[in-house]
Formats: C-alpha cells, sequence, structure tokens
C-alpha cells in the first residue's frame, strides 16, 4: 500500500521484514514495534523517554508553570467500579484547555476489544492515539500470532504505551491518567486497572477514578461502597447507573473542569459496561430516566 | 550463465516446473459468498490453512508453510499499519494484491538466484455496503486472477485454489452448476465440502472433462471425513463488531450434520 512503497525494490528484497528476513527468525513483536520500524509512531509517546527526560528537565523542573500545566490538563472526571454483572466505566463529557470548554461531547471511555475499556484522563491528542495503538495492538497479535493477547499481556501494552509517553509528561505535553476495565473470561472475573502517568499499574479491588473530579468521586465511591445499602460489588446494573450518575453529578458540583448533565442540550455522560457478555453502552434515554427519577 | 536472455527463459521455466511441483498436492482452498458473508473452507491433517488478515479480509493459502508465514505476516502488517495510519475503510485487497504482493512476488520469482515463495494464496474480501464479494486468487510468480469486476469475464461468486490447474477447474466447474449466494451457512458448508471433493479427486486422477457423479463425491467425502479435519472461517456481515472473521468451529461442523448426510 501507498504507505510502503519506498520498500520496494525490484533489485533488494522487496518488503521490509519479515519478507526481507534473510534466514533469520522472525520475533514475535508488537504492533508499537512495528510503527517505530515503519517510522509511523505517534511522535507524542516516541518511545525514547530516555531521552526526552534530559530534554524535559529544563522543561518541568525548572518551570512551575509546566507543573501547573500538567495539573491542568488532567481536567475530566472518569470512574470505574466493579458491580454484580461486571464492571461499570463513566466519563463526563467535557474537554477544556485551561477555563475554555472546548468540546462537550467528548467520549472519554473508549472500546478497546469485545471485552475492554480504557477510560482517559489528560490530553485527549495523546490518550487518543494510545487507544488507537493499543486497539491495533491486541488485534495486530492475534492476527500475527493466532491467538488472543493475554489479559495481563493487555494491562502491560497499556503501560508499555504510558512509560514511552513519559518523556512528554516531563516536558509539560502529553499527560495521560488512564483506567483499564476488562472481564477476565477464562476466570470469569471483572478487572479493573488504574496507572500512574509513568505506566505504573495498579488492580483496583472495588473502584478507581481519575482526573481533576475524581477526589470527589473517590469520596461518593467510598462512602456507598463501605456504609451504602450494599457495596458496590453487590449492586444490580440499574443500582450502579445511579451510583455513577451521582458520583458525576458530585464532581461536577466543585470541579469546573467536569461536565455535569447538560438538560437543555440533553448531553447525559458515557456510561458503558463490561461484563462476560461483551460491552453495553447505555442508551442515551435511558440514562435520561434515570437521571430524571433518581438523581435531579 | 542468465546473462544470456535464452538461459534465463530457461532458467524462469525450469524454476515454474519446480514450483509447479511443489505446490502439486496442496489441498484445496474453497471460498465462496453465502447468505451472511463468505465462507473460506478446506481439509486438512495438519496446519492452519486459513488466516484472518483484517477486518474484511481472510486468507487461505497452499505451499512451504515458511513463505506462507511469510506472506501471511506482511499482508498482515501492510493492512495494520494502513487501517492505523489512515483508517479501517482504507484498507483494500485490491491494492494490498496489486500494489503489494504481486510485484514482491514476481520479483522474487524472476531473480534466479534468489529463491522463489513457494506459496499458492487465496484472498477473500466482504464487499461493503452494495459491493459484491472479491476473490483474488495470488500465484507465486505474482500473477493475479480475480472474480472478475475489473475483467471482461463476469463476476463469479467464489474463489479456489489447488496444487494443479486442473483440479482448481474441475472445482470452478463445480460451483458454476451450483447454487449457494443465498445459502444459510449450512448449505454452504456443504457445497463448499464438495467443490473440495471434487478439487481432491482431479488431483489424483488423471484429468478428465467430466465433473464426478454425486455417488463418487459422497464415497470420496466419507473416506475423507475419517482421515482428515475440516477447517472453515467466515467473513460474516452480520457480525456486530468491524471485525468480520470468525474461525468455525468443531460445534458449528456437528450442528450442520456434515457426516451424518
Amino acid at each position: 500500500m501507498e504507505a510502503f512503497p519506498a520498500s520496494f525494490r525490484a533489485s533488494e528484497s522487496p518488503f521490509f521484514s519479515p519478507l526481507s528476513l534473510n534466514g533469520e527468525i522472525p520475533k514475535p513483536e508488537d504492533f508499537a514495534e512495528l510503527l517505530r520500524r515503519r517510522g509511523l509512531y505517534p511522535c507524542g509517546f516516541a518511545g525514547d523517554a530516555a531521552h526526552s527526560m534530559k530534554n524535559g528537565t529544563s522543561g518541568f523542573f525548572a518551570n512551575p508553570a509546566a507543573r501547573a500545566e500538567i495539573l491542568q490538563t488532567n481536567a475530566t472526571t472518569i470512574l470505574a467500579f466493579k458491580f454484580n454483572d461486571g464492571v461499570l466505566v463513566a466519563g463526563d463529557r467535557r474537554a477544556t484547555a485551561g477555563n475554555i470548554v472546548v468540546y462537550d461531547r467528548a467520549d472519554k471511555v473508549l472500546e478497546i476489544d469485545t471485552h475492554s475499556l480504557m477510560a482517559i484522563a489528560g490530553v485527549p491528542a495523546t490518550a487518543w492515539e494510545m487507544a488507537r495503538v493499543l486497539e491495533h495492538s491486541f488485534q495486530f497479535y492475534r492476527r500475527s500470532q493466532l491467538q488472543e493477547m493475554s489479559l495481563d499481556g493487555k494491562v502491560r501494552a497499556l503501560s508499555k504505551l504510558l512509560r514511552d509517553n513519559f518523556g512528554f509528561v516531563m516536558q509539560g505535553v502529553g499527560i495521560v491518567v488512564p483506567l483499564f476495565a476488562t472481564f477476565d473470561v477464562l476466570n470469569d472475573a471483572p478487572r479493573l486497572y488504574f496507572y500512574d502517568a509513568m505506566g505504573a499499574q495498579f488492580e483496583a479491588t472495588d473502584y478507581a477514578a481519575s482526573g481533576s473530579g475524581s477526589p470527589a468521586v473517590r469520596s461518593v465511591l467510598h462512602y456507598e461502597n463501605t456504609w451504602g445499602k450494599k457495596p458496590l460489588r453487590k449492586l444490580g446494573r440499574d443500582e450502579a447507573v445511579i451510583i455513577a450518575l451521582r458520583a458525576l453529578d458530585t464532581a461536577a458540583e466543585s470541579d469546573t473542569a467536569t461536565g455535569g448533565v447538560d438538560r437543555r442540550a440533553r448531553v447525559f455522560p458515557i456510561v458503558k459496561i463490561v461484563s462476560r457478555d461483551g460491552i453495553a453502552t447505555l442508551e442515551e434515554k435511558k440514562l435520561a430516566r434515570t437521571f430524571k427519577q433518581k438523581v435531579s | 550463465m542468465i546473462e544470456e536472455p535464452y538461459r534465463w527463459v530457461e532458467a524462469i521455466s525450469n524454476r515454474r516446473e519446480y514450483v509447479e511441483h511443489q505446490l502439486a498436492h496442496g489441498s484445496p482452498i474453497t471460498a465462496l459468498t453465502y447468505r451472511d458473508g463468505i465462507l473460506f473452507l478446506t481439509l486438512s491433517r495438519e496446519r492452519q490453512k486459513i488466516f484472518e488478515i483484517y477486518d474484511r479480509i481472510a486468507m487461505g493459502a497452499i505451499g512451504h508453510p515458511g513463505d506462507i508465514e511469510r506472506l501471511r505476516m506482511a499482508a498482515i502488517e501492510l493492512t495494520s499499519t494502513e487501517g492505523f495510519t489512515r483508517s479501517t475503510a482504507d484498507v483494500s485487497l485490491r491494492r494490498l494484491a496489486t500494489y503489494s504482493l504481486s510485484p514482491a512476488l514476481k520479483a522474487a520469482f524472476e531473480q534466479v538466484y534468489g529463491a522463489p515463495y513457494l506459496a499458492r494464496m487465496l484472498f477473500g474480501e466482504l464487499g461493503r455496503k452494495g459491493e459484491r464479494n472479491l476473490f483474488v486468487r495470488i500465484d507465486y510468480d505474482g500473477a493475479i486472477h480475480t472474480n472478475g469486476g475489473s475483467h471482461i469475464h463476469t463476476f463469479e461468486d467464489f474463489g479456489v485454489i489447488s496444487g494443479t490447474s486442473a483440479s482448481a477447474n474441475a472445482m470452478e466447474k463445480f460451483l458454476r452448476t451450483q447454487n449457494f449466494t443465498d445459502a444459510p451457512l449450512a448449505d454452504a458448508l456443504r457445497v463448499a465440502v464438495d467443490a473440495w471433493i471434487v478439487g481432491q479427486l482431479a488431483l489424483g486422477e488423471d484429468p478428465s472433462e467430466e465433473l464426478p457423479s454425486a455417488e463418487r463425491i459422497a464415497e470420496h467425502r466419507a473416506e475423507q471425513f475419517a482421515n482428515a479435519i475440516i477447517e472453515a472461517a467466515v467473513l460474516d456481515h452480520t457480525a456486530r463488531t468491524a471485525i468480520k472473521y470468525r474461525q468455525l468451529g468443531i460445534e458449528e461442523f456437528n450442528s450442520l450434520q456434515l457426516a451424518a448426510r
């Protein structure tokens, strides 16, 4: 295809690897590696963290404004918690730049494969690109290796992308602090992970939240989980949706960077559920009804 | 030696003979359009021969496993990077075949000091809304054969490959007598198996103009079912996700009661 005609010389091997292998054993490489080899790796996370970090020292440590910017770019609220059917993942719709609302219909809960959801907080350009790399990585792995990537492998893959991106985080651009929710079909168990900007992965027992509104959300979820009518794990689907909407509404109450429910424009948070049957997206109509009856 | 033109031609023709000889025992692969998409089918004894390439593209191949693997990986890499850098909608089998695979295969085949690819491939691409499914056969020398559309001959809703051209011709001849484009999967599987049987018979016997009788097919089918396993996959346009490829499992064959028929 057009992206690679330069690789074709009649006198040489016609393709880049693997066709140009001369008796070498092909390594099972990942998709990010392939992109890097072809020079197509998104430059936001070029993979040379050490190099970028060196450049970044002047940008980040010497400049407190850059640090403030990092905190600002993290403006969003995403949350996820385990309940009876699986994991519920929800996110508000607001995208901001400083005190400006850029977009009020942003989708921060992204489907990566049939049983994996990634919720993003941070710089959208990097986050969406990361999600795209991740989505393609899993598919590329399945197609090339003729087996599904293991759940742990998928969780690590996101961690690697974050680590590769860290140089840019240090420079004050491109921070992403995602959540990753998936359903372990083999062991029939929901799994939920949160990450830091350096790529450390933490498995959450019950819930996780990220973004500027996350302190409020964590408080709500902690309260519900400990002193609520039922612990989060025992909630039914409808009950879980109510808690998620209430938690986001609480975050929006004090955090200007979190978009609440815009009733006039009928913009509701994105709520997705990953269970053993796959991913389900809650309809806006249903959310509107639940919101009217149980939240507002 | 090969600086002299006629020596080169001779070398190429020797090489063609050699490759054809290597491929001659390749088990046939049938691909056909059915109600919900494309069905790929073969009977095999050991290794996998039908593969997912991209969301709407699948491949079946015969030949040397090492060569098939390199070509398969190349196809996956090309489509994956295209789908990533542009969009999944920009990935097309026509471009993959004509701009990438065919020239590469031709170059490898005609460089007589290098090794040619011992592989014959069959690709199928699920047509997007309103378009017909595309079947493309690519040979070890880069020759491309499609199921019509851009060529003069009429559209055919199938594609086949086999070890010999006599066998592939017999399969095509058989498939032209069958109705399957609106058939459910169960019926399409039966047709695909029978086409495979016709191809397999033509591999072993002296090539004849006549298609084998229904009894002969049934008899041979029973024999083959005892020794080999069915491998099949579909590109199913009713799938809810963007990924249309699905490997068929034992349960699906059982529920079709293929063996009992």
